[in-house]
């Protein structure tokens, strides 16, 4: 499936090199190793071992940091370099990982709250960490959808993602449909891999009841997306 | 000389693109309206006319203060410093900002040579507030940097490369650019990758696309929204924490990789110093 890279062995032993009185620091005396790395190896070396960002901090949905900046299967197969897309084995090896991680409500999908909906549709709030950190016991964490979409034209929303404006009212409501939309924010990867799109359902941004509220805004026919 | 034609900003500029080879950040902005149909460059009509009155020339003005007046506990200005063009040389310095220092042994980009300048040549202790306060029109990082920034408006990108660590830390900043991770699965290509594209009402500049990319990087720069003046490193913490990312440390190498990285991309399209941005 995914390949596997040596880079990680390479970056410890490098990194090993450098650890010199049993402390890896970034300064003047290990500069003289980078000119030795691959640009990848340099990239994760200035990330995670030359202080290149703050990785201890605790996040919201537990842990530290360092853990964004790890990346999984589908982050190394679609960081590619200068844009555009990996090859087609590795598409569909993104898109068949995105098949595995979709989980469906127990009861099957359901529309929930619509007005609760366009408040999370709306919401950039969650998951921002550093010089001001999101306490997600203020507020529910949002989609931000309309960032990349727009929705009801009330308000402005972005355009780096399709219009959803009158999705429902466009399309219905059939089992069919509300399974796809469901899977495209649950992971949008299992239809357009290595999408911009963030997976909202696998990656655990977003939880069940949000899922079902921000559905409910873009298929109820009262939704002001559907005006 | 500089410092008294910069009391009356107007005339000020005018001097400057006479005296040396800057041109005035509105008329590189409006070289570039000019060459190209974007909207990027073109979506704040009241930030356009405003440049001329850009509060940004008198944080510029009170950085030029701070430059040239003997400060710290060894009692000398920064006239002494090195910007990579020779002490005290600023003109055309910025553009060629990030770029390696021998007395570092470091590629280092504006902020940090102000520090080691701070520190090493006036003598500043580490976690004096001169050093260590880097953001709001009010810091003196952000008055120097605005101040040196000018001496390059007009003048093109151009980094050097020709050092392995310059081209190391070019290339690392490249994957870095490139590199997804975190909750979001955020890099910087989902939002600097195309054209005509907007975050809600903003629209984004693309990062291939020369014209639109220089007036990008092009910091410090007004934020009216912020009612302060930003710089390169105040970008780059705002983008990370959109993406869901950590906190980047604005002394380590990888901020300055990716300056690095994005400054190449802008090369030889003319910098607008200062800026004034949404």
């Amino acid at each position: 499936m995914f390949k596997k890279t040596p880079v990680a062995a390479g970056i410890a032993a490098l990194a090993s090199m450098m650890i010199v009185g049993g402390v890896a620091v970034a300064d003047a005396d290990n500069a003289h190793y980078y000119t030795e790395m691959t640009p990848h190896e340099l990239a994760d070396y200035l990330i995670f071992e030359a202080d290149g960002f703050f990785l201890d901090q605790e996040v919201q949905e537990g842990g530290t940091t360092h853990q964004r900046m790890v990346q999984d299967d589908m982050h190394k197969a679609c960081s590619v370099i200068g844009g555009g897309d990996p090859d087609q084995e590795t598409l569909q090896a993104v898109r068949e990982a995105a098949a595995e991680s979709i989980v469906y409500p127990e009861g099957g999908i359901q529309l929930g709250d619509w007005e609760r909906g366009r408040e999370l549709a709306w919401s950039g709030f969650g998951y921002r960490v550093g010089h001001r950190t999101d306490d997600h016991s203020a507020r529910p964490v949002g989609g931000n959808c309309y960032n990349c979409h727009q929705m009801a034209t009330d308000r402005t929303g972005g355009n780096v993602g399709p219009s959803l404006t009158a999705y429902g009212k466009t399309r219905g409501t059939s089992e069919a449909i509300l399974k796809y939309a469901y899977d495209m924010i649950y992971n949008p990867h299992v239809y357009f891999p290595c999408t911009n799109m963030p997976r909202f359902g696998s990656s655990g941004f977003l939880d069940e009841q949000a899922m079902a509220d921000i559905m409910a805004y873009m298929f109820d026919p009262e939704s002001p997306v559907n005006e | 000389m500089f410092k008294k034609a910069l009391l009356a900003l107007p005339v000020a500029l005018a001097v400057g693109a006479t005296a040396h080879a800057q041109t005035p950040p509105e008329d590189v902005l409006q070289g570039l309206i000019d060459q190209i149909d974007s909207t990027y460059l073109t979506q704040s009509e009241m930030n356009i006319m405003m440049m001329p009155d850009n509060p940004a020339l008198w944080t510029g003005m009170d950085g030029e203060d701070l430059f040239h007046t003997p400060r710290g506990p060894n009692n000398v200005s920064m006239e002494a410093c090195d910007f990579g063009k020779g002490p005290g040389v600023l003109e055309g310095a910025y553009v060629e900002l990030p770029r390696y220092f021998e007395d570092t042994n470091r590629v280092m980009d504006l902020e940090n040579r102000i520090v080691h300048c701070m520190t090493e040549v006036q003598g500043f202790d580490p976690d004096d507030p001169a050093v260590t306060r880097r953001h709001g029109s009010g810091s003196d990082h952000m008055q120097i940097q605005t101040y040196i920034a000018m001496q390059s408006s007009g003048m093109e990108w151009n980094n050097p490369l020709d050092h392995p660590l310059e081209k190391a830390m070019r290339d690392a900043g490249e994957v870095m650019f490139y590199r997804r991770s975190g909750i979001a699965d955020f890099n910087c290509h989902t939002c600097h990758g195309q054209t005509d594209k907007r975050i809600r009402a903003s629209v984004l500049p693309n990062k291939d696309v020369g014209e639109e990319w220089t007036k990008a990087i092009s910091w410090p720069a007004f934020r009216v929204g912020h009612d302060n003046v930003r710089s390169t490193q105040h970008r780059i913490r705002g983008c990370y924490w959109q993406m869901r990312m950590p906190r980047i440390n604005p002394d380590g190498d990888a901020s300055i990789a990716l300056m690095s990285y994005w400054t190449d991309a802008a090369r030889g399209q003319p910098a607008i110093l200062p800026d004034m941005k949404r």
